[in-house]
Formats: C-alpha cells, sequence, structure tokens
C-alpha cells in the first residue's frame, strides 16, 4: 500500500507536437472554407448566374495576363474595387488578405530585381498578381462550387472531367474530416514521449488512402442505383435576370477596353 | 512549385497548355478503358486525397516543415493517367476555388505535375522493379518519388528561367519572370534534391508500404504502361539525335559562356569563372567517326552508362538486403 501514498514523478521528456498541430491547422483550414459555403448569401453579385461568371472571370484574368496597356490595367482595378465592394464584409476581408498576401509574396520575390533596375516591369507583375488573385477569390466566395462545376460543362469539358471534380470537392471535405480525426486521436495517444510518430504518419496517410478507396466504390454503387450512366445532361435554362445584363456589360466593356 | 499568376508569359502558358490536350486526352480514354466503372470515383477520392497529402506538414530538419505532392504515389497506386487526371483536378481545385497557382498557368502547372511527374515516377518505378520481388518494392517506390519530383521541379526552374531571355520590353528589361536559369535552376533545384525530394520519397515509400502490406490486391487496375514503347522512344530520339546539328543554336540552356554573352550581352560573373569540365567525348564528337555517326553513338553510350547506372544501383541494394536477411 506504500506506493499509493508515494507522490508520482513521471515527469515525460520534451515532445515536439509541432508538424501535428500544423498540419491539423491547414486541414482545419481547409475544411472551415469549405463549410462556410452551404449558406445562402445576399448581395447582387451573388446573384449573378454562374456560368456567365465563370466565363467572365476566365476572360479578364487572360486580358489582365497579356495586357501591358496602363488604361487597361487601371481599368481592370477599378472592376474589381466594384466587385469587392458587392461582396459581404466577410468575404471581402478574406479576398483582400488572401490577395495582398499573394502579391507581397512576389513582391518580395522581385526585390532583388528591382534592386537591378527592374522596377516598373516587376511593380506590374505585383499588381497583376493582386488583381488575378482577387478575381479567382471573388468567383470562389460568390459561387456556389457545384455551381462553377456545373458550368464547366458549358466550356465543353469532357464528362469524365466534370464527374472527377464532383467527387473531388466532396471528398476534400468527408476524407477531410476523417484525416482531421486521425490525427487527433495520435495526438491524444502521444502521451509524454512518443517516438513512433513519424512512423504513424505513412500508415494514417495508408488508411485514408484505403477508406477513400472504399468509399468511392459504395457511392458509385449508390450513384448507378439511381440511374446514373455516367453522362451528364445540363438543360441549359438561360434565365438571363436584369443583374446578368449589368454585369455582361461592364465586362464587355472591361473587354473593350482591352482592344 | 505551383506556378502562380504572370510569371510566365500568356504565350509559354498557351505552349504548355495545348502541349496538356492531347495527354488528356489520352488519359481520359486510356482511364475509361482500363478502369471498371465501379473504379471511376477512385480518380476523385485520388485527387481529394492528392489535395490532402499536401496538406500533412512533415518535419524537416531546421524545425521547419514541408509536404509532399503525393504525384507519385497514385501513379503508382492507380497508374500515370489516372494520376494525370486526378493531380489536374486537384490542380483545378486549388486554381479555381483556393486561388492557390494560375488560372492561365493551370497548363503549366499541370504540365509539370500531372504530366512530367506521374510518369517519370511510373518508369523508374517499372524499370526499377524489373521482375524482381517485393524486397525492391520499398527502394522503387522511394526512388519514384524522389526523381519524379525533381524531374518536375526542373521543369518548372527551367519554365521560369526561359523567359526573361525570351521576353523583353524595348528597354531590354525582363518582362515576366527575371530570374534567368543561372538563378531559376538552382533555386529550384537545390531544395528539391535535399530536402523535398527525400519527403517525397519517403511518403511515396512509406504510404505504399502500409497500403501494400494492409492490402495487397486491387492496387493497380490501370495496368499503366508498357516498357517497350519507352525503350523504342530512347532508340528513335538516339537515332534523331543528329537532327540537333541542324539546328543552328545550342539547345536551351545549354550554351556556352561565349553564347551565352551573345544572348544576354554579359557573361554572368559565375559562369566566368565557373569550372570547364572536360568530358571525354568533347562537344558529342567521338573522334575518328563523323560528325553524325558521333552523334548516334554518343547517344548509345549515354543511354547505356545511364541504364548501366541504374542496374548497378539496384544490384547493390539488392545484394545487401539479400546478406541482411542472411544474416538473421
Amino acid at each position: 500500500m506504500d506506493w499509493l501514498f508515494r507522490e508520482d514523478r513521471y515527469e515525460p521528456g520534451s515532445d515536439s507536437l509541432k508538424f501535428i498541430d500544423k498540419s491539423l491547422m491547414s486541414i482545419l483550414k481547409i475544411l472551415s472554407k469549405i463549410d462556410r459555403l452551404g449558406g445562402q448569401r445576399r448581395g447582387i453579385l451573388y446573384g449573378v448566374t454562374p456560368p456567365l461568371k465563370l466565363i467572365s472571370t476566365i476572360l479578364t484574368v487572360v486580358c489582365v495576363s497579356t495586357s501591358r496597356d496602363a488604361t487597361f490595367l487601371l481599368s481592370a482595378g477599378l472592376f474589381v474595387l466594384i466587385n469587392l465592394i458587392m461582396l459581404e464584409k466577410s468575404d471581402r476581408k478574406r479576398v483582400l488578405a488572401l490577395g495582398i498576401t499573394a502579391s507581397s509574396f512576389s513582391a518580395v520575390m522581385l526585390i532583388p530585381s528591382m534592386a537591378t533596375g527592374n522596377i516598373i516591369n516587376s511593380l506590374i507583375i505585383v499588381y497583376k498578381v493582386l488583381l488575378t488573385v482577387s478575381m479567382a477569390n471573388i468567383l470562389s466566395v460568390s459561387t456556389g462550387w457545384f455551381d462553377v462545376s456545373a458550368s464547366l460543362k458549358l466550356l465543353l469539358i469532357p464528362d469524365i472531367f466534370i464527374l472527377v471534380l464532383e467527387i473531388t470537392l466532396k471528398y476534400i471535405y468527408l476524407l477531410g474530416e476523417i484525416s482531421l480525426n486521425m490525427l487527433t486521436a495520435l495526438k491524444i495517444r502521444s502521451i509524454g514521449k512518443n517516438n513512433n510518430k513519424y512512423s504513424s504518419i505513412s500508415a494514417l496517410m495508408g488508411n485514408l488512402f484505403l477508406k477513400s478507396k472504399e468509399m468511392g466504390e459504395e457511392l458509385y454503387s449508390a450513384m448507378e442505383c439511381r440511374g446514373f450512366t455516367g453522362e451528364y445532361k445540363r438543360v441549359l435554362a438561360f434565365n438571363i435576370s436584369r443583374i446578368d445584363a449589368v454585369y455582361a456589360i461592364i465586362v464587355l466593356a472591361l473587354t473593350a477596353a482591352y482592344f | 512549385m505551383h506556378i502562380p499568376e504572370n510569371y510566365l508569359s500568356p504565350s509559354t502558358c498557351a505552349v504548355l497548355g495545348a502541349a496538356m490536350v492531347p495527354v488528356w486526352k489520352r488519359a481520359s480514354a486510356n482511364v475509361k478503358r482500363e478502369f471498371s466503372k465501379k473504379k471511376m470515383p477512385l480518380l476523385g477520392v485520388g485527387a481529394a486525397f492528392s489535395f490532402l497529402i499536401m496538406m500533412f506538414n512533415l518535419p524537416l530538419p531546421g524545425g521547419t516543415t514541408g509536404h509532399a505532392v503525393g504525384a507519385a504515389l497514385i501513379s503508382i497506386l492507380l497508374g500515370p493517367y489516372a494520376a494525370s487526371i486526378s493531380v489536374t483536378i486537384a490542380l483545378a481545385v486549388q486554381a479555381l476555388f483556393f486561388g492557390d497557382g494560375g488560372i492561365l498557368a493551370l497548363g503549366a502547372n499541370a504540365f509539370n505535375l500531372a504530366f512530367i511527374m506521374p510518369f517519370t515516377a511510373h518508369y523508374i518505378y517499372k524499370i526499377m522493379m524489373g521482375r524482381g520481388g517485393n524486397r525492391r518494392n520499398y527502394i522503387a517506390a522511394f526512388l519514384a518519388g524522389y526523381v519524379s519530383l525533381n524531374a518536375a521541379a526542373l521543369f518548372t526552374a527551367v519554365e521560369l528561367g526561359i523567359q526573361p531571355v525570351l521576353f523583353k520590353d524595348a528597354s531590354g528589361m525582363p518582362l515576366y519572370n527575371p530570374y534567368g536559369l543561372s538563378i531559376s535552376v538552382p533555386a529550384m533545384m537545390i531544395p528539391h534534391l535535399l530536402v523535398a525530394g527525400v519527403v517525397e520519397g519517403i511518403v511515396t515509400a512509406g504510404v505504399y508500404g502500409y497500403i501494400r502490406k494492409v492490402s495487397g490486391e486491387g492496387l493497380n487496375e490501370g495496368r499503366g504502361l508498357k516498357i517497350r514503347p519507352l525503350y523504342v522512344a530512347l532508340i528513335v530520339m538516339i537515332i534523331l539525335s543528329p537532327l540537333g546539328l541542324l539546328a543552328s543554336g545550342t539547345a536551351w540552356g545549354e550554351w556556352g559562356a561565349d553564347e551565352i554573352k551573345s544572348i544576354v550581352g554579359f557573361v554572368p560573373q559565375g559562369m566566368e569563372k565557373g569550372f570547364n569540365f572536360k568530358s571525354s567525348l568533347p562537344d558529342y564528337t567521338v573522334p575518328g567517326f563523323s560528325e553524325h555517326m558521333g552523334y548516334i553513338l554518343s547517344g548509345i553510350i549515354g543511354v547505356l552508362i545511364i541504364v548501366f547506372l541504374f542496374m548497378a544501383i539496384s544490384a547493390a541494394l539488392f545484394i545487401k538486403r539479400e546478406v541482411k536477411i542472411t544474416d538473421k
């Protein structure tokens, strides 16, 4: 009975859990981004029909990337600003944060080049990065992801790519949750010092693959039971609303400025 | 490794995107033929898997962390064509929904990560495996991951590096990525050769080994490529190598110091003072042969040296493991 009264002296050696925490954080970040997309939002930009928005975004990104005309680049900047104003506050913050991160990253990368005198071209690259990253993110936050993948059919993308894309979007979430649980389990089980953590990671990824394989097969059986033949049919119901018309006119005016 | 928007000229993006179209077409035809319908969702799951693998951070010396791409792993598990589609989709999701990597640069990124990487991995794995048994699995998977990531990095570096030479404004300043090959290649290759490639290799071998151990069956339904066409392609390339003589210049990125001067206008200091490697077959000519024959011979000798090196490496690794086992 003696040992019961003795004070316990277990002092585990220091152990680094940093990489588990980091993985947890990056998966959580992705999941929260996807999770957020469930709710419907109000706002003018959210109402523009998705195919139009997708095509306009690709068109303007291509124009911005190929243009060296100051007037056009400035009006494209104005267009992005107007788009930003139309967004909800939280979305606006996110788009801005991502755009500024990306462009300041390229600014840092281009410092040596600027030091040797290549200033204007470097600044144009930084500005263009800000514009294009913002445009992609504006599309992403203001449009339901499955609406985007449905619009791809209009761009003559083969069915197999659309099928794979839709499953990918769904499964990033599902598999992300599974890996989150497994990582948390690994973290909780690593009491004190656990030297086997690193080898657990490959087992974790392997398990993720096997699990996803099983889920994929079940998914397809379920789809087949509901009559899916591998082909997507899209009914082209083009209801052009007033917002769509205004949006289209603005984009057309912008591309006209390009020429 | 993703190239962001505006670092490549739009024409480079267009060329690389156009190069991907037949690859995508072949890949989807091949996958439709080789995969049973039931396995089709595996592609999407593979893409989601590759996307998530990039989220797993692995500890690196010096307190930082790195991540793997997973293209080599998917290529070994599902075949290179399936990997090509999966990684393309993963890249498209990142470009369209997460603003990571450019929309216009998608073709270029797909060329590096969804074409060069899975196919390199597949061939390396096949060649290393040979007819060998299970023991070579891990080494083959590691090398497939290591070499394929570095191949992709090299292509990325070259695409970035040729920009300042090809695209300049009126005053001679670079329009897009301003760093030439002499900067972009070492900047990309040193971290990839030393660190990122090893991470990719370890992840590829570790996960592959685990999956084999847990469930050996039904891994690679898309049987992938036969090795023979690769040999044919190699032989054709050797025979065609004298064609290089027809072109007036030297291959991109293989300029001598004097040629650099005529292109760029000055010789980068490091190159001027750099060492000159005396090859035993200088300028790819074999003394005593006509120029064309010499070219073909150099090609054959080069390929044979590489093949022998691979055979020697795999044999050495094989024997070592054999000894270890008998020791027990």
